[in-house]
């Protein structure tokens, strides 16, 4: 008798844990936000009044202005705002650690940004509340071939593992920039010749490992015939194959081989004329992918950047965002961005400003460049989608479409307009920042 | 459309030409724009601006045109006084800050910038270009005296008339980039001793005398000039106070950066700020600052230190201040008339009303919208700049 009431309870105990499960897998796994009403920037197409940004998982499940929102979602009201993506700099100096910014010898590509971060610098929140939700930090400044570069998701977390959307994103090289404001002509020379031979080394290198895995090949093929032989008829002399010598892999070159092979870009940072040109030789000589930094001087030889069909990445747009402009921005125009975008050059904007807290200004150097005559879309896109289309991530981050990531920032007024407040940022989902200070 | 366009360039440059030119013989002319922002009266829409012979004769909704006049019709235009750097360091050909100062000597009271100034330099059609039509041309911070600093208008490719003060005062520094190790003072304490006894023996002055040294100081003393202080963080702004209170001088607050934490007592000796510009500084903080010294009721102008940032950034400043806290009226004001009462040229410059030069800013878009292009830049009725399409 009890036995029976027993195995009844057991009954009752385990559908109700099962259902209970179930209830909470569903409330945990498959969180869903709804972003209802104003205006949406996808970026990737043209505005939508009235629209519907519905969430699941962290990620944008749909998006238009007829989208079913079901029951028990959780509800954002953003009717008289902005929706859009989040924003980036592709030149950020977040996270990195001042002191250790530079390495000192000159070619080490093989360095990851990655090993040398801070997350817990304090001004991260600042930089996200301005609606930044990632930034592309690379190795910078003195070294001639610095390392790879990485892009960051400004979601709180102080692990770099979880912030991290994608390493080795580029190689970071740089021409003609002079550390104690000096520039001789002759030594931008120098330093463009160290690059092209890193490069041709790379080449050689590339060259002989390929030679090796033949050897080894034909040295595996006569292993196995010579020891089929020696199986079948063991009294037979044959004369045993000689092993090639043994390859070593050497770092530094295979990251270069990466970029050789079109895996990696080669991000060069180039601001004059000479430096720009330069890049675009080596670009042409040895056949990489070309994404050119800072390219201050850009507007002088646009029509060259535009036949090289390179990558620009931006910045700054004003020099008011350097600490002591060197040489290197003597000819700094403003109106660079403008010009760049009117030969059809892809461009990101950047930053590039005097310390990681900068990165919240990603908005206001897009306004500056509007200001100086770039198209409007146009440069809200340079701090979106078409940096992300440069830098590989576009699958993930930049515009507001169906399976991408639910970064999205929602404004006051249009992001464009300084005096814009923002109201809310999502990163995955997951609010990150919302104003409190609401009138 | 590049016909069009050619068209339209070849029409501007004629129009230009003819404004130019126009400066021998008086002309009217008229200029109506969507919006005009006076600020002495406020924003008039569909007003008319009436210019004769460099000045502003009229300026209101319901104007009538003089006949004759040339009329400059931009309906779709909004106007704004021009623009006033209160202090940068353009066309000294410089690079960096340390070149700006004459650091043999720690007091270089008779040093007149102007002497080192090129008025054909690039930087004055940058500034131009960013609608700055006035700058306060200055010595560095890096001397406790660094020299006398002058008003000029930027319209400097002319023979003459564009300064408007040789020696609008003179330079002084409290901060510890003063300073230095191979000439004194070395230290705060040695630097306020050195303005002392500079002070003193400037009241003591006598004409007969002839020190040229003197006789600027002694009208500092007599606060007959003012007394232009570099002063940024806290301590620095109290040492300066000190100096202030100790000789009863009329004197202006450079910098101020951390002025927000002593903001009472920079407003109760009614002493102005020039505000130092925003983009140095990215931390929310320090953004935050320069609207919480002007709702003290502290008089505020801002200035680009260029070359330190760029001139163009004046307007940013403002902008940024604005969405960091500031009153939108008091950043425009900062920007025009209260820079012009700061440095004494109010007469003549900071509005858009009746007798004032005619220095206008033509912008496409409202002042305060970062976005909006500088489209038409006037200096006394004269365009000076004007926009073509990249």
């Amino acid at each position: 008798m009890w036995g029976k009431e027993m195995k009844d309870i057991k009954g009752i105990v385990v559908f109700a844990s099962l259902f209970l499960q179930v209830l909470s897998a569903g409330a945990l796994g498959a969180e869903q936000v709804a972003i209802q009403g104003g205006t949406i920037l996808p970026i990737s197409g043209a505005a939508i009044e009235n629209g519907i940004v519905l969430i699941e998982n962290g990620k944008i499940a749909a998006i238009g202005r007829n989208v079913a929102v079901p029951m028990d979602v959780r509800s954002i009201d953003a009717s008289d705002k902005f929706v859009m993506p989040g924003l980036i700099d592709v030149q950020s100096r977040l996270f990195v650690i001042e002191s250790e910014f530079n390495e000192g010898r000159s070619i080490a590509p093989e360095l990851n940004i990655l090993d040398g971060l801070d997350p817990f610098i304090k001004e991260a929140p600042e930089v996200a509340a301005q609606g930044v939700t990632a930034v592309y930090i690379t190795p910078a400044g003195r070294s001639l071939i610095g390392g790879s570069g990485a892009v960051l998701k400004l979601n709180g977390s102080k692990d770099v593992g979880r912030m991290l959307l994608k390493g080795d994103i580029a190689v970071k090289a740089t021409i003609g920039v002079s550390a104690n404001n000096q520039s001789s002509s002759l030594g931008r020379l120098a330093q463009y010749s160290s690059i092209r031979e890193a490069l041709l080394s790379t080449k050689i290198y590339m060259h002989q490992r390929e030679k090796h895995a033949r050897e080894m090949a034909e040295y595996n093929k006569k292993r196995a015939e010579y020891e089929k032989k020696k199986q079948v008829r063991p009294t037979e002399k044959v004369e045993k194959p000689k092993r090639p010598d043994r390859f070593r892999p050497n770092p530094t070159r295979e990251v270069l081989a990466k970029v050789l092979s079109k895996e990696i870009p080669l991000q060069i940072e180039a601001h004059r004329v000479t430096d720009i040109l330069n890049a675009i030789r080596l670009a042409d000589e040895f056949g990489f992918t070309l994404i050119l930094d800072k390219c201050t001087e850009g507007y002088l030889v646009a029509d060259e950047i535009a036949r090289s069909k390179a990558d620009v990445v931006l910045g700054p747009v004003t020099v008011s965002f350097v600490e002591t402009p060197r040489l290197e921005y003597r000819n700094h125009d403003v109106r660079n961005a403008a010009i760049l975008s009117k030969r059809g050059i892809k461009l990101a904007l950047g930053v590039s400003g005097r310390d990681g807290a900068s990165s919240k200004f990603v908005a206001l150097a897009a306004s500056i460049a509007v200001a100086n005559g770039m198209d409007k879309d146009l440069a809200l896109r340079a701090v979106t989608l078409t940096l992300a289309e440069i830098l590989g991530v576009a699958d993930r981050i930049g515009s507001l479409d169906v399976g991408k990531d639910a970064d999205i920032v929602i404004l006051s007024g249009h992001p464009l307009d300084t005096l814009s407040r923002v109201e809310m940022v999502l990163i995955e989902g997951k609010t990150v920042f919302e104003r409190k200070d609401k009138q | 459309m590049k016909k069009r366009r050619f068209l339209s360039f070849l029409v501007i440059l004629c129009s230009s030409f003819c404004l130019l030119s126009s400066g021998g013989e008086p002309q009217t002319l008229a200029i109506r724009a969507g919006k005009i922002w006076t600020l002495s009266d406020g924003v008039i829409t569909n007003g008319v601006i009436i210019i004769d012979n460099g000045k502003i004769q009229a300026v209101g909704e319901n104007i009538d045109v003089p006949e004759g006049a040339k009329v400059l019709d931009m309906p779709d235009m909004n106007v704004m006084p021009g623009m006033i750097d209160a202090y940068c360091h353009i066309g000294l050909s410089v690079n960096v800050q340390r070149e700006i100062d004459e650091t043999v000597a720690a007091v270089a009271a008779d040093m007149q910038i102007l002497d080192a100034f090129n008025p054909h330099s690039d930087d004055v059609k940058k500034a131009l270009r960013s609608g700055v039509t006035t700058i306060m041309l200055a010595p560095g911070y890096r001397n406790p005296v660094g020299g006398q600093p002058a008003v000029v208008k930027l319209d400097t490719s002319k023979a003459d008339g564009w300064v408007l003060k040789r020696t609008a005062g003179v330079d002084f520094s409290v901060m510890n980039q003063a300073l230095m190790f191979d000439r004194e003072p070395t230290s705060r304490a040695g630097l306020m001793e050195m303005l002392r006894e500079e002070l003193d023996q400037a009241k003591a002055y006598k004409a007969e005398e002839f020190n040229p040294r003197r006789e600027v100081l002694k009208r500092v003393v007599d606060a007959n000039l003012p007394a232009y202080i570099w002063a940024h963080n806290v301590d620095e702004i109290a040492s300066a106070l000190t100096i202030v209170d100790t000789y009863g001088l009329n004197a202006v607050l450079v910098a101020a950066g951390q002025g927000d934490e002593v903001a009472d007592m920079i407003a109760k000796r009614n002493l102005p700020v020039i505000y130092p510009p925003l983009l140095l500084s990215s931390r929310d903080k320090d953004l935050r600052r320069a609207g919480k010294i002007a709702g003290s009721g502290v008089k505020l102008a801002f200035s680009s230190l260029a070359p330190k940032t760029d001139l163009y950034d004046l307007r940013t400043s403002a902008i940024l201040a604005v969405k960091y806290g500031l009153d939108k009226e008091t950043a425009l004001k900062s920007l025009t008339i209260n820079a012009a009462e700061i440095l004494g040229v109010s007469d003549r410059l900071g509005s858009i009303s009746q007798g004032k030069d005619a220095d206008l800013v033509v912008l496409k878009g409202e002042p305060l919208q970062l976005t909006s292009s500088i489209e038409l830049v006037m200096i006394n009725g004269n365009i000076v700049y004007q926009r073509q399409e990249e």
